[in-house]
């Protein structure tokens, strides 16, 4: 009968860690990490000319009715209201880039 | 040189490749090491995985909190891909074979070549709770964390798998390779 394998010879082979050649993974990798870069580029820079376009389109159907709304408004609600405008989209874009931490 | 939480936060915030590049490779031996090891010994599915691995990890980097290290995020990241590849493969009991016969008994083969052939006999889990403790100096919390598996569970596929390995060992009358490599076994598991 043979003896039992020792504890630590077991814990050594456990423990063993092949020294793996990094420079062809590593270049796989940054290429795939590169080619997913350049792909979400594309896909916004296509959405992006999609929504501007859509968008220039519907600045141009809009604009008469927006006009006329303007002009039909007193001079001094109208800039009471761009103010309020303003503040509120301030404070939107400063609440949101705040790294609210829920961490007690 | 600069630790993996400044590397990470180069490329959270200025996508820095360079920093991630870095990253890959500092990361890349554990990580495919580990998956070699669960996927026992199928080289190229693990290496396959752990692309899926480095390119999940680049997408979500920015998710990373600096809870933990770095490396065992990765862990869990791997070891989650490697759960995911396990169920849509689940029909092919590949790993689930006896080990091969090519390891021919009462010599001392190679450990990069005996591991594997070894890690066949014990299951998926203590497969990972071995590696995890043995080749990257893992801690039981670590474990933990990178398995979702409860403390106890942990200790139970270590010292079972570890008896597993022990008893095929001694019935099969082998003797131990030398472990050359960078053994990480004398780390933190206790």
């Amino acid at each position: 009968m043979p003896d039992p394998i020792p504890e630590h010879e077991l814990d050594q082979l456990l423990g063993f860690r092949e020294a793996l050649p990094a420079d062809a993974f590593v270049l796989d990798v940054m290429h795939r990490v590169r080619r997913e870069r350049r792909s979400r580029k594309l896909i916004l820079l296509i959405f992006g000319l999609i929504g501007g376009a859509f968008g220039a389109a519907g600045a141009l159907l809009l604009s008469g009715p927006v006009a006329r709304f303007f002009s039909g408004l007193p001079l001094t609600g109208t800039m009471q209201a761009v103010l309020v405008a303003v503040a509120a989209v301030a404070f939107y874009g400063w609440i949101m880039n705040e790294d609210i931490s829920l961490d007690t | 040189m600069l630790s993996d939480l400044d590397l990470a936060a180069r490329v959270a915030g200025s996508d820095d490749q360079a920093a991630f590049q870095q990253l890959v490779e500092r990361h890349q031996g554990a990580i495919r090491g580990f998956l070699r090891r669960l996927l026992a010994g199928d080289h190229g599915t693990a290496d396959d995985l752990a692309q899926e691995t480095f390119l999940l990890a680049y997408r979500k980097i920015a998710g990373w909190k600096g809870s933990g290290t770095f490396s065992s995020w990765l862990h869990t990241i791997a070891y989650r891909q490697f759960l995911q590849f396990r169920r849509k493969h689940a029909r092919q009991q590949v790993m689930a074979e006896p080990p091969d016969a090519g390891v021919d008994p009462g010599h001392a083969v190679d450990a990069g070549i005996m591991l594997p052939q070894l890690m066949r006999l014990v299951s998926t889990e203590e497969r990972a709770c071995l590696t995890l403790a043995y080749a990257t100096g893992m801690t039981h919390p670590e474990i933990v964390e990178i398995t979702g598996l409860p403390l106890g569970t942990v200790k139970t596929h270590i010292s079972r798998g570890r008896q597993k390995l022990q008893q095929w060992l001694k019935d099969n009358d082998h003797s131990l390779p030398t472990a050359g490599g960078d053994p990480a076994s004398e780390a933190k598991h206790a």
